[in-house]
């Protein structure tokens, strides 16, 4: 049975300019998997993930996240829906400056309600896995942004959630912490088998999954899973993404070899 | 496109962006034009509001124009930082500080110009109204609308001198930021635990000193202990702003049980910032809403006073003398003939009061004869006093006196006539006001006193009794002119150290004219800076949150995001708002509460009232006020940071 579901989503913004952005895309994703969304800018990416999120709700079609429909339930209800069920990692981490690092990874469970001996339990669990020791007690604006993402990380972990939605994780790193981050990811997936949806611009973040999804306009493009090596699943995703600029080379300019 | 015409439109076209600031300095304008058109006033210029010191209304008027500079210097402050990503486009684009100087100045000219037309206008539309809750403060006869050039020059002078020189200095004074600060929006400073335990319990220490300072002063002391407790209460307010809160914050944080639960983690880490970054804002507020509060309380406690006068009071003229006073004759005479030329009818009763020695204290006793007390009695339209021989009854000295009195029962001999007499009734109203009766005053019957024929024992070093004029009459506020002369003999005569006069004049009309003009005085300045410093300290705050709003609604944003239901988030939002509305507010109530303390007993020595009634209603009003208003910002907050 597949965790998440999508069936002919459509999204499209009403103002003074009417926008698609979303239009017919269905795919599924099983649990465990570990699935990376690829497009150009303005692809819809963030509308997709956005939607999975349940903070935007589609123009029509519909979206099964673990058995539910979502957008049938209440406001409240979507809320407690969200601080169970999903695990959130963004581009630019989002931790909130005024709590520690410590404080920042245990607030869902602040939110939930959870006893404070749960919440040290699975920190200490956590904190261990992760490597967090030696910046537990600093504030955000004191650790660097590997430090920063791996509490992002810990934070999106901490109450066990379904699926883990991450937008561009790698995005404001460096080379070296991009690779920790992502050896970090798939090992996460693997362990624990838990289903990540990862929207990324990036070739090689996107190689370290099971599965990229390719979008294009937002409509559905095309898709590949990972084979052996990882190398020549760098080298097909390459492939696509060529295809996908449609013969112009200019969306690749960027792209480099590991 | 010239920088003047980009100027305009900016304003023009984006007025949503600049309604903020234009409203603070439209309402500063508005208040102080409606204030300056009663200054101004031909009437109170002719001096027909009464003894209202001019100078007391200028004063109140300078601190309105030094509080509404700071004001909007404050507006222009929090507006400029909220606009700090635009202004690094444009210096992006390559325009030069001093562009940007100029582009600025224009924009506020323009708004400022806006504001104080409008304000003026407004404010001219509404003296009219003003105008009424004076008159009827003042209990005038009629205080008309009139048109002068005054009001108007002082208000643009004053305030665009005011925005003029604002802007320059808060555009200079600004700090030199790099543009790439600009870019990346206005950030909140993201201070780090720099409080000291010793400075947290200081506070505490100074707090407490100064609140037992003025429980435990009396009358003598409070001239001189008013200054300390100032001084404590000050500096301990800002130490408590300062590092108290920061010091009972992490106290908090270090329990987890408690700091972990629900989502209080979010709001107190939030309050610790909160606390560090507006703690000088706070700590102005609270002085601020004090000496607000204090404005009030002092004019509910007056005003009650002077509904009081009457019943404190119920003689029109009172003329106290020595029995061998030498002027007696003349003054009476003189009073007498201008109650007559002025037409005011009156009922003169003339009493001897004896003064004996009473067995049971051995204390002097002032004894009134039974048919004198009803004469006045009859002017009243009390009920008679009547008495056997042998029969007493205690004169109140003070509504209080009445109650203890009529439970007291005292058998006495007046040891130098032998006259056994029983007092056990008291008269129960107040027939003199408290300064002129001895508090050992009693009634006995016209047999008794006719046998008081040898003189009070101390006699001749002390005098045997006295002679007591007094006029009851009905319209005793138009008496304010009568007896000017002895009045000001008599109160020459209370500036020295020792009062030597042989008589004793007392004027309730005169007293009252006098009281009522300082107590307009109050009024007006206390209702005019309570309006200002109200309106001022709410919008401190919402200045405040408007200037950090967009780092807000990223916070909000990923916390909706995590799973935030609506209702959280509401109550996110109160306690996030809450600690700023009335923590200042809590304290500045508490200072206030012990202030009146003090205040109480130095009225209580004067005029023998209580406040506790007015200035608990005053409280109320304020709090509703102040609750009003949270909502308010609250409602606005919430609908900013849900999108």
């Amino acid at each position: 049975m597949p965790i998440l579901q999508l069936k002919d989503v459509t999204k499209v913004y009403e103002g003074k300019v009417t926008h698609r952005a979303l239009n017919q895309l269905s795919f599924e994703v099983e649990k465990g998997q570990f699935i990376a969304v690829m497009g150009p800018s303005g692809s819809g990416k963030t509308t997709l993930l956005n939607l999975i999120s349940t903070i935007d709700q589609p123009t029509s079609g519909e979206i099964i996240l673990n058995g539910i429909t979502p957008h049938f339930l209440s406001k409240t209800e979507l809320a407690y829906f969200r601080r169970r069920q999903l695990g959130f990692v963004f581009q630019d981490f989002n931790l909130l400056p005024t709590l520690t690092v410590e404080e920042n990874i245990v607030l869902p469970l602040t939110l939930d309600q959870q006893p404070v001996h749960v919440m040290e339990e699975r920190l200490k669990g956590l904190v261990e896995k992760l490597g967090l020791h030696s910046f537990l007690y600093k504030r955000p604006n004191e650790i660097s942004g590997g430090q920063a993402q791996r509490t992002a990380i810990a934070r999106a972990l901490i109450h066990e959630p379904n699926i883990i939605l991450a937008d561009e994780p790698t995005g404001n790193l460096d080379s070296n912490n991009s690779k920790e981050v992502l050896d970090l990811l798939s090992k996460i997936n693997k362990e624990r088998h838990s289903t990540i949806v990862m929207v990324t611009h990036d070739p090689i973040a996107a190689s370290f999954c099971d599965r990229v999804l390719f979008i294009k306009d937002g409509e559905y493009f095309n898709e590949i899973y990972r084979d052996d090596r990882r190398q020549t699943f760098f080298q097909r995703i390459l492939n696509v993404l060529s295809l996908l600029g449609g013969g112009q080379v200019g969306d690749l300019t960027s792209i480099r070899l590991p | 496109m010239t920088l003047h015409q980009f100027a305009y439109r900016n304003v023009v076209r984006n007025f949503r962006i600049y309604a903020a600031f234009f409203m603070a300095s439209f309402f500063s304008v508005f208040v102080f034009f409606i204030y300056s058109m009663l200054v101004f006033h031909p009437e109170i210029e002719d001096g027909l509001l009464g003894n209202v010191p001019i100078l007391g209304m200028v004063i109140a008027e300078v601190i309105l124009v030094l509080f509404s500079w700071f004001f909007i210097f404050y507006s222009m402050k929090a507006f400029l930082e909220a606009r700090g990503k635009e202004f690094a486009i444009l210096l992006h684009l390559g325009m030069e500080k001093r562009q940007l100087s100029k582009l600025i100045f224009l924009e506020t000219l323009l708004i400022g110009t806006i504001s104080i037309f409008l304000g003026m206008i407004f404010g001219y539309a509404f003296s009219k109204f003003f105008f009424m809750i004076v008159r009827e403060i003042l209990m005038l006869e009629d205080l008309p609308l009139y048109f002068s050039w005054k009001p108007f020059l002082l208000t643009v002078t004053v305030y665009s001198s005011a925005f003029i020189v604002i802007t320059k200095l808060s555009v200079n004074l600004s700090s030199e930021r790099k543009l790439i600060d600009y870019m990346k929006g206005h950030k909140n400073e993201i201070v780090h635990k720099s409080y000291s335990r010793k400075k947290a319990i200081l506070a505490m220490v100074l707090i407490a000193a100064g609140y037992l300072l003025a429980l435990f002063t009396t009358k003598a002391t409070v001239i001189s202990i008013a200054s300390l407790v100032l001084l404590c209460i000050t500096v301990g307010t800002y130490l408590f702003f300062s590092d108290t809160t920061q010091y009972l914050l992490e106290a908090i944080r270090k329990k987890k049980k408690l700091y972990w639960k629900n989502a209080n983690m979010l709001s107190i880490a939030e309050q610790t910032f909160i606390m560090k970054n507006n703690g000088r804002m706070f700590f102005i507020v609270t002085m601020v809403s004090s000496l607000a509060f204090l404005c009030i309380g002092t004019l509910a406690t007056l005003s009650s006073y002077t509904s009081q006068y009457d019943k404190l009071n119920p003689l029109g003229l009172i003329y106290k003398g020595h029995t061998d006073n030498p002027y007696e004759e003349m003054h009476i005479s003189s009073i007498v003939k201008q109650l007559e030329d002025k037409g005011l009818s009156y009922h003169m009763t003339h009493f001897d009061v004896v003064k004996q020695t009473s067995s049971f204290t051995q204390f002097e006793v002032e004894v009134f004869r039974e048919s004198d007390i009803n004469s006045l009695l009859f002017s009243y339209g009390y009920p008679m006093v009547r008495l056997l021989p042998g029969e007493a009854m205690f004169i109140p000295y003070t509504e209080e006196s009445i109650k203890e009195l009529s439970k007291t029962k005292v058998r006495t001999v007046l040891v130098e006539n032998h006259i056994p007499i029983t007092i056990d009734r008291v008269y129960p109203e107040l027939i003199f006001p408290s300064s002129i009766v001895s508090l050992n005053s009693i009634i006995i019957s016209d047999g008794d006193f006719k046998k008081l024929k040898k003189p009070f024992s101390g006699f001749p070093d002390e005098e045997p009794g006295y002679h007591l004029f007094t006029f009851d009459i009905p319209q005793w506020i138009e008496t304010t002119d009568i007896g000017l002369d002895i009045f000001r003999i008599v109160s020459n005569e209370y500036l020295k150290d020792k009062y030597s006069l042989p008589f004793y004049f007392e004027n309730a009309g005169l007293s009252y004219s006098y009281l009522l003009a300082t107590y307009s005085l109050f009024t007006l300045v206390g209702l005019l800076v309570a309006a200002v410093f109200l309106l001022a300290a709410g919008s401190f705050i919402y200045f405040k949150l408007y200037t950090n709003l967009d780092a807000e609604k990223r916070k909000f944003d990923v916390l909706k995001r995590m799973g935030l239901a609506d209702n959280e988030l509401k109550t996110l939002v109160s306690h996030y708002l809450f600690p700023q509305f009335f923590l200042p507010w809590g304290i500045a109530m508490m200072h206030i509460i012990f202030a009146f303390f003090m205040l109480q007993k130095i009225l209580q020595d004067i005029a023998n009232i209580s406040i506790v009634k007015e200035f608990v209603l005053s409280f109320v009003l304020l709090v509703l006020v102040q609750v009003i208003y949270y909502y308010l910002i609250r409602w606005r907050y919430i609908a900013h940071v849900r999108n």
